[in-house]
């Protein structure tokens, strides 16, 4: 994978010495955030250099890439982010090359070729049908969902048999892994640092409570799957109308992009213990739907948006939630659904509200944690908590804009019946064509098992400046 | 009977005048150039500017151009945009015409898009799709309100997009040599002399975010050259200029909007939108105005 993408860029390069039809911009992005605890924890002081070129060779084919590198000081400055440098520091793996295909297209059939981003869905900042590319969530969910996805080299087939109808063909033959912050970074899920707390403990002194008369060893190996054809992810999306009612079928299937950890048994004596982290395949049935309501009355200029999708199969652990020790998987299939209302009021103000639920068919994994007898509960994958078996998400994002939209502002207040959530105020400022300001919060509450609730005390103030060229 | 039969006549003159209230102005073809002539009502005057505004006499459009936003100290901030048009005015659909605006510079905005379908019928609203960078998806989104800016410009979404020729009423004041317009930004002076009618246009909405607004219409092109817009105490606060230039286009003229300024009386600032490489009738497809299109976005 990497010959190719050396190969397009290669390519891309010669043909831009000789193109009229070139185009290139970029930006410099610096990206500090700071703990509102002590306001003196610094999160985050990340530099970012972005760059996209497009080449169009004619009317019909078009050739784009665009690449990110970036730097965070904050993991050279604290020692108490050294476990996680290597990881959060700097740019990783294949993440530096965000797009790079081409683009072939026409009335009836668009084709692209290369790595890319494919959304699927109407919610927001929750992805229900959102499950074509895996997600980076080193900084949670937070970034901008253009930069949470991780690019997938696949070929993206769209046919349109009829005017406002597109069927959509995903083949990708390519594989990336949901990524996460390890722990010491600002925002570690809580199951990735149990699991490393208690690999310390394992492979640490002997210790009298509870009772370990030895350093042990653990053993956590990652089994990827396969790079053949047959294990690539397949989708397929048909887009189309029924008078001012629009909606899309999807169906996506492949390995699951997180992967699961099970117990591999353990040897010498018992000291040294065999962890496997496998992806498991899944499917997704599903569908979407949005409405405006453009004729006169009372619902007009109001949008109901939704989501709905059926995970067959997908792999869920269970445990104790006391210790986030994990008894197994099950392959459950659950529902995600989701139906947002969008209306502007007084003049400039859109309010989108949003309700879902994530349904698990099943609650009761079975089967007791053999060293405390604490009967074992579905985990919330993220924190190795108790997850309920309806879980009710809400949220609400009233947005406005000043000064000839010069100052754009925003507020999202997403919580579930847990009574936890976050709320993130956001301010938008350019200062030039070319210089733009973003401030804001991210408040984090609830308890520790929930997923905005294990960040309680990560709650964070934030600064953003882009200069683009 | 004598009473009966006044009452029978009062009864046919006042249905008679209700009728006659609620004449509307002949439909005017699509695809077809009309200019408004002597003698002409005002409601088919303002039928023709409407025809002219929304460019329903060509099949298709297309221009790239820029929108700088100025304020009171003469700061400016800079957009640049592709707009593509195409005119159907097919009743089977009720759509009058599609619409795509896809923001080109600077790098920020660049490649935020938004597609827009009109309709025939004045009491039904836009449908939107808005093509989001941030996002790389697709948002329906609710039609903003119509006395919302313009993305941020001096211009109402209603002066730009959606107003119709049945929001409002019409009186013609006056038949006049326009006096002339001295831009701002370029420093030029537009339409001296040219024959005009002078429109006063009250909305029927009330109360709305303006109480009526004086027209100039250029008689030769039937373009709205001039605006005075008056606020709900009835004192002006802004004005509107647009530059229309005649395009021969397969022998037909086509009245072209080729520079706009608006400007804010009370807070001083303006936006100037200018027009580059102005296109008719390429021939368009209908494809080019679907979601499948907007997905094209790379940026």
């Amino acid at each position: 994978m990497k010959k190719i993408a050396f190969l397009c860029c290669l390519f891309f390069l010669a043909v831009t010495a000789y193109a009229d039809d070139f185009s290139l911009s970029g930006y410099l992005k610096n990206e500090f955030s700071m703990g509102m605890d002590t306001f003196n924890d610094v999160h985050k002081f990340k530099n970012i250099l972005g760059l996209s070129g497009e080449y169009r060779i004619n009317d019909d084919w078009t050739l784009f890439a665009s690449t990110r590198y970036w730097y965070d000081a904050v993991y050279d400055w604290y020692e108490k982010y050294d476990p996680a440098q290597h990881y959060m520091g700097h740019v990783q793996r294949t993440d530096w090359l965000r797009d790079c295909y081409l683009d072939y297209i026409s009335d009836n059939l668009d084709i692209r070729l290369g790595k890319q981003q494919v959304v699927w869905g109407q919610s927001d900042g929750i992805p229900i049908l959102d499950r074509v590319n895996p997600f980076d969530l080193t900084e949670y969910w937070l970034p901008d969902f253009v930069d949470l996805r991780i690019p997938l080299w696949m070929i993206n087939i769209k046919y349109a048999p009829k005017i406002n109808s597109v069927l959509q063909l995903l083949i990708i033959p390519d594989f990336e892994q949901s990524t996460s912050a390890p722990p010491a970074a600002p925002l570690s899920f809580r199951s990735y640092q149990l699991f490393q707390a208690f690999k310390d403990w394992w492979e640490g002194p002997p210790t009298a409570i509870p009772f370990k008369p030895f350093s042990g060893t653990v053993n956590a190996n990652i089994y990827y799957p396969a790079k053949k054809f047959k294990n690539s992810t397949f989708g397929v999306q048909w887009l189309d109308r029924i008078g001012e009612l629009e909606y899309t079928l999807n169906f996506l299937y492949g390995y699951y992009y997180s992967a699961r950890t099970y117990f591999e048994g353990a040897g010498g004596m018992g000291t040294i213990l065999n962890y496997g982290r496998r992806f498991k395949l899944w499917r997704m049935y599903g569908g979407s739907f949005n409405r405006t309501f453009t004729e006169a009355g009372p619902l007009q200029g109001i949008t109901l948006r939704g989501d709905f999708a059926y995970y067959n199969d997908e792999p869920v652990t269970y445990g104790n939630p006391d210790t986030g020790s994990s008894g197994g998987v099950h392959r459950w299939d659950n529902i995600f659904w989701l139906i947002g209302i969008d209306k502007y009021v007084a003049t400039n103000w859109l309010v989108s509200f949003q309700f879902s639920q994530y349904i698990m068919q099943e609650a009761k994994p079975g089967g007791v944690d053999p060293n405390t007898g604490t009967p074992y509960v579905t985990f919330n994958a993220y924190t190795y908590g108790p997850q309920d078996q309806v879980e009710n998400i809400f949220s609400l994002k009233i947005m406005t804009d000043f000064m000839h939209e010069r100052l754009k502002s925003e507020i999202l207040w997403s919580w579930t019946d847990d009574n936890q959530g976050r709320v993130s105020p956001k301010i938008n400022y350019e200062i030039k064509d070319n210089l733009w300001l973003t401030t804001g919060i991210h408040y984090f509450y609830g308890n520790e098992y929930d997923t905005n609730g294990q960040f309680r005390d990560k709650s964070q103030v934030y600064l953003n400046i882009t200069y683009t060229f | 009977m004598k009473k009966w039969l006044i009452f029978f006549i009062l009864c046919c003159g006042l249905c008679l005048l209700g009728i006659m209230g609620n004449l509307h102005a002949v439909e005017l073809d699509y695809h077809t150039v009309y200019k408004p002539e002597q003698g002409m009502s005002i409601e088919d005057i303002m039928q023709v500017k409407y025809f002219v505004k929304y460019t329903k006499f060509a099949h298709d459009y297309e221009s790239t151009g820029y929108v700088y936003f100025v304020d009171k100290s003469g700061f400016t901030r800079e957009r640049n945009f592709l707009r593509q048009r195409i005119i159907l005015g097919r009743e089977s659909d009720d759509l009058a015409y599609k619409d795509l605006v896809m923001f080109t510079g600077p790098t920020a905005v660049k490649g935020l898009a938004i597609l827009t379908w009109s309709y025939m019928d004045p009491a039904k609203e836009q449908n939107q799709w808005l093509w989001l960078p941030s996002l790389k998806k697709i948002r329906k989104i609710s039609a903003a309100q119509s006395d919302d800016s313009f993305m941020g410009s001096d211009f109402t979404i209603e002066e730009i997009t959606t107003r119709k020729f049945e929001y409002e009423t019409y009186a013609l004041l006056r038949e006049e040599p326009f006096r002339g317009y001295a831009c701002e930004f370029n420093n030029q002076l537009y339409h001296q002399g040219a024959d005009c009618f002078v429109v006063e246009a009250k909305p029927k909405r009330s109360p709305w975010y303006y109480s009526k607004r004086i027209v100039w219409i250029d008689k030769n092109t039937g373009g709205d050259i001039y605006h005075e817009i008056y606020d709900p105490n009835g004192q002006l606060y802004k004005t509107i200029f647009k530059d229309y230039q005649v395009m021969k286009v397969q022998d037909r003229d086509y009245p072209t909007q080729m520079l706009l300024e608006v400007k804010d009386l009370r807070t001083e600032h303006r936006t100037v939108i200018e027009m580059k490489d102005v296109k008719y009738d390429q021939g368009l497809s209908e494809a080019l105005f679907t979601e499948k299109s907007l997905m094209r976005s790379r940026w």
